[in-house]
Parts: structure tokens; sequence; C-alpha cells
């Protein structure tokens, strides 16, 4: 045990720097995926049949691909047009549009329960498409999609951890360095595993807090 | 004798000629002709399937249509010719011209996650560009006209049936529109809530606000209307101030259905 505590200290800015690496991984591809999957959700339900259809293929490609295969892709394919993606580039690109596509499915099924009255009533008062989106569809729509996205950040964290095959220091890469140190395999895969249930158990609180927040009076 | 019987004297506001309507190859409106004059309340009546709704929503643009014209204060609704080919508004000027017109709906549709006020405030915010404290003060005197001055802060959920269409009238009508449209806004209500919101419009078409209306109360479309108009298979089949409409009928198909509706 002593052994382990004084490995852990001297291996803290280690530990430290592979959390925030974790973290802002997580916090880009999710931010940037849930932007992508609002669009991607509101042209599956309304867009133009071209716009629909290439949304459509968007989201079942992403969806039907293994998301490691989706990070080795992001790496590796780039270079072959001679383009050339840092590890934690690429890794938030594969990300991002993982995210992307399961967050506009969701969009899509949460638009799609909103009653088509609303639209009409928010049509009446002369709203353009935009402004029915904004104002009306949307704001109904978040209430329906906030349980199921939550899901998806956590998926999201969990997910960020293939980004260590291409050689990003997230936290289990870091771990992993670690133990090629010091051989505590247990011990620091427990620890890791540790800090991993403590980032999405605050994920799911901090969705809870907000879901009783927006929820319907 | 009911004051509504004299005609009423304002300049032609909503004029459709000749409107054309089908879903695939099911006609819903075969060439309707109507006028409604500034201030005047027009009633349509006719049995279900006769295109009462189809051509209010065709007013508000919530429908296309394939043939005919709609005038709103002189001008074309929806469609505009150019080099002989009618080609449908962007959506920016079609928002535009349905701002032009207030709609209340059989089933409310209300804002669930808006309260009461903030329903009304919408349009007047985000339409008509107004600041917030603004559309409040007029949020709030609409709600007052409605009689529901005190629920202002209620969600939907937490109104009757009645007071919710209340609350869709008071939405509709602070945006001030020239012409509103109500499309059989008692039929979801429960008869005892029908009374409420039937006053509430009797009050309005009092204070000159144009109305086109499609209704089955025949009572209320006989005291509050200047004009009745019957469909009938996508047509207007009569036209006339409500003493002669209901008085004398003169189409077969009116009387029928007149007597349809009495042994209710």
């Amino acid at each position: 045990m002593d052994d382990f505590l004084s490995e852990a200290w001297a291996a803290r800015d280690v530990i430290v720097g592979g959390l925030v690496q974790t973290l802002s991984i997580s916090a880009v591809s999710i931010l940037l995926g849930t932007l992508l999957g609002l669009m991607v959700g509101v042209c599956l339900v309304y867009g133009a049949w071209p716009l629909r259809l290439t949304a459509r293929a968007y989201s079942d490609i992403m969806r039907g691909t293994p998301v490691l295969v989706l990070v080795l892709a992001a790496f590796y394919m780039p270079s072959v047009v001679g383009l050339r993606l840092a590890p934690f580039s690429a890794g938030v690109l594969a990300l991002t549009l993982f995210c992307g596509a399961h967050i506009g499915e969701l969009v899509r099924g949460a638009l799609q329960t909103i009653p088509r009255g609303q639209t009409e009533a928010a049509k009446a008062i002369g709203l353009t498409f935009l402004g029915v989106l904004t104002y009306v569809l949307l704001p109904q729509a978040l209430r329906g999609l906030l349980p199921p996205w939550i899901n998806t950040c956590v998926e999201m964290v969990k997910a960020s951890t293939l980004l260590s095959v291409i050689g990003v220091g997230e936290l289990l890469l870091r771990t992993q360095e670690i133990i090629g140190r010091n051989f505590l395999t247990l011990q620091f895969y427990l620890l890791a595993g540790g800090l991993y249930l403590v980032i999405n158990f605050a994920i799911e609180q901090a969705g809870k807090a907000l879901e009783r927040r927006v929820a319907f009076r | 004798m009911p004051s509504a019987e004299i005609p009423a004297a304002g300049r032609p506001l909503l004029q459709i000629e000749g409107l054309r309507k089908r879903f695939g190859t099911n006609e819903i409106l075969k060439g309707v002709d109507l006028e409604v004059r500034q201030g005047e309340v027009v009633s349509i009546i006719g049995s279900s399937g006769s295109g009462k709704t189809t051509l209010l929503r065709c007013v508000n643009l919530l429908e296309d249509f394939e043939g005919g014209a709609v005038k709103l204060d002189g001008e074309s609704i929806g469609y505009r010719d150019h080099n002989g080919r009618r080609i449908r508004l962007k959506d920016r000027d079609l928002a535009r011209q349905r701002a032009m017109t207030g709609m209340v709906f059989q089933s409310f549709n209300l804002f669930p996650h808006l309260s009461a006020a903030g329903n009304v405030m919408l349009g007047l915010r985000k339409v008509r560009g107004m600041a917030k404290t603004e559309a409040r003060a007029v949020a709030e005197r609409w709600l007052g006209r409605v009689g529901l001055a005190e629920r202002a802060d209620y969600a939907p959920s937490q109104l009757s049936g009645g007071q919710q269409q209340r609350v869709a009238i008071a939405r509709a009508l602070a945006m001030e529109p020239k012409l509103v449209l109500l499309d059989e806004i008692t039929s979801a209500l429960d008869p005892e809530l029908v009374g409420e919101v039937l006053a509430t419009v009797k009050a309005l078409a009092g204070e000159g606000v144009t109305l086109l209306l499609v209704t089955h109360e025949m009572r209320f479309a006989r005291d509050v209307s200047n004009t009745v108009v019957f469909m009938d298979k996508g047509l207007v089949a009569e036209t006339g101030p409500p003493g002669a409409i209901f008085g004398s009928p003169r189409h077969p198909r009116l009387v029928e259905f007149l007597r349809g509706t009495r042994d209710h």
C-alpha cells in the first residue's frame, strides 16, 4: 500500500495531465458533436431531400462503424491525401463525428414527438422557420433530449480511452505508462477506473440537476 | 333584431377568388370565392369534409394551394407571379404575411414550455421586436381582456381547456392582426366551457375586430355574424346575412344541413 501511495504521489502530475486531457477530449467532442447533432437532427426531420439523404447516410455510416475504427481512420486516412492531423485533433474529429450521429438521432426522435400543432401555432404568429425551431421546437425537444444526451456524454468519456491507441496522452494511456514503470498493474488500473467513475457520476448528477430545472411545471 | 344584421360597410379586407386545393387526387376546394370586409364577422358553416377548415388554413398559408388567389388588404398571399408562373413566396415573406392574420386552433396549441403570458409575448418579442417589459404589458392587457389577468404566470397545463383557448385568443389578438381566423375553437371543449370562449369572441366582434370563423355552433353563428357562408363539397353554396341563411335557406343542401343540426 505504501508502495502504491508513494508511486501515485510521484506520478501525480502525469495522472492529472491525463485527466485533463480526457476531460478536454470529452468536452470538445461533446460540444462539437452536440452542435453537429442538432444540425443533423433538424436536417433529418425538416431538410429537403438531398439534405435529408446526406444526413441519413452520414448518421448510418457513423453509427454502424466501431468507434475504434473511426479513431484509426481519422488518424491514418488524412495522411493518404497528404494531410497530417495531430493525434489529438484526429481523435477529437472521430469522436465528434460519432457523437454528432448519435445526437442527431436523439434530436430527430425528440423533434418528431412534438405535435404538428406546435409548428402551426408558431408559424401562425409570424415566426420564420428558424424562429419556430429556436423558440418553440428546440426548447420542447430539449426536455425529452436531456436524459439520453447525458447518457451520450458518459459514453463519450468512455470512448475517449480509445484515443490511447493513436498516442493521445489521455488518462488510460498515462496510466499504462505509469504501470510500465512500476508494475503496480491492479492498483493503477483501479485508480484510473475510479477516476472515470467519478467523472461520469458527476456528469449524471449534473444532468439530473439540469433535468429538474427544465422540467415542465 | 340583432345588431349584427346590419351589413358591415368597411372596405374589402380579404378577397378569395377561385381558390383550389387538392390533397393527392382528392379535390378539397373547387374554386371558392369569398369576401370579408373590414370589421365584418363572417361565419363558415357546413358539414365536415366540406372544406371549411382547409379554406382557413389556406388563408393563413398553413396549406399551399394550386389555383386561385387570396388577397389580404390588397396584397397577394402566398404566391407571386413571375412571367405568368405562380411562385411560392420565401419563408420570410410567408412569415410576414402570416403575421397579418391571427389564428386560433381547435386544439389550442399553446406552447407548453411557456407561461400564459409567455405564449402571448413570444410573437410580440420575436416577430414585432418589442422589448420584454413592453411585451409583458401588452400580454397582461390582453390576458385581462379575456378574463385571465390572474393566470398570466400559469403554465398551460395548469389551465382548463376554456382558459387555454382564451389564452390562445389573446396570443392571436395581441399581435393586432388585420384578420382573425377562428377554426372550430370550441369543438375540443367540454360543453360547460364553450360559453366562456364564445362570450370572449362575441366581445371581440363587438369591438370591430374582423373575424373569419368556422363553427359548428349554429346559435353562435347566428348571433355573432354579419354574414354566414354555407360550404358544401368544396364550394360556397350559399352566402347571406344570418337571418336569411337560418330563416329562409334556399340551397337544398343547406336546408338538409340545418335540419340535421336542429336534431341535436
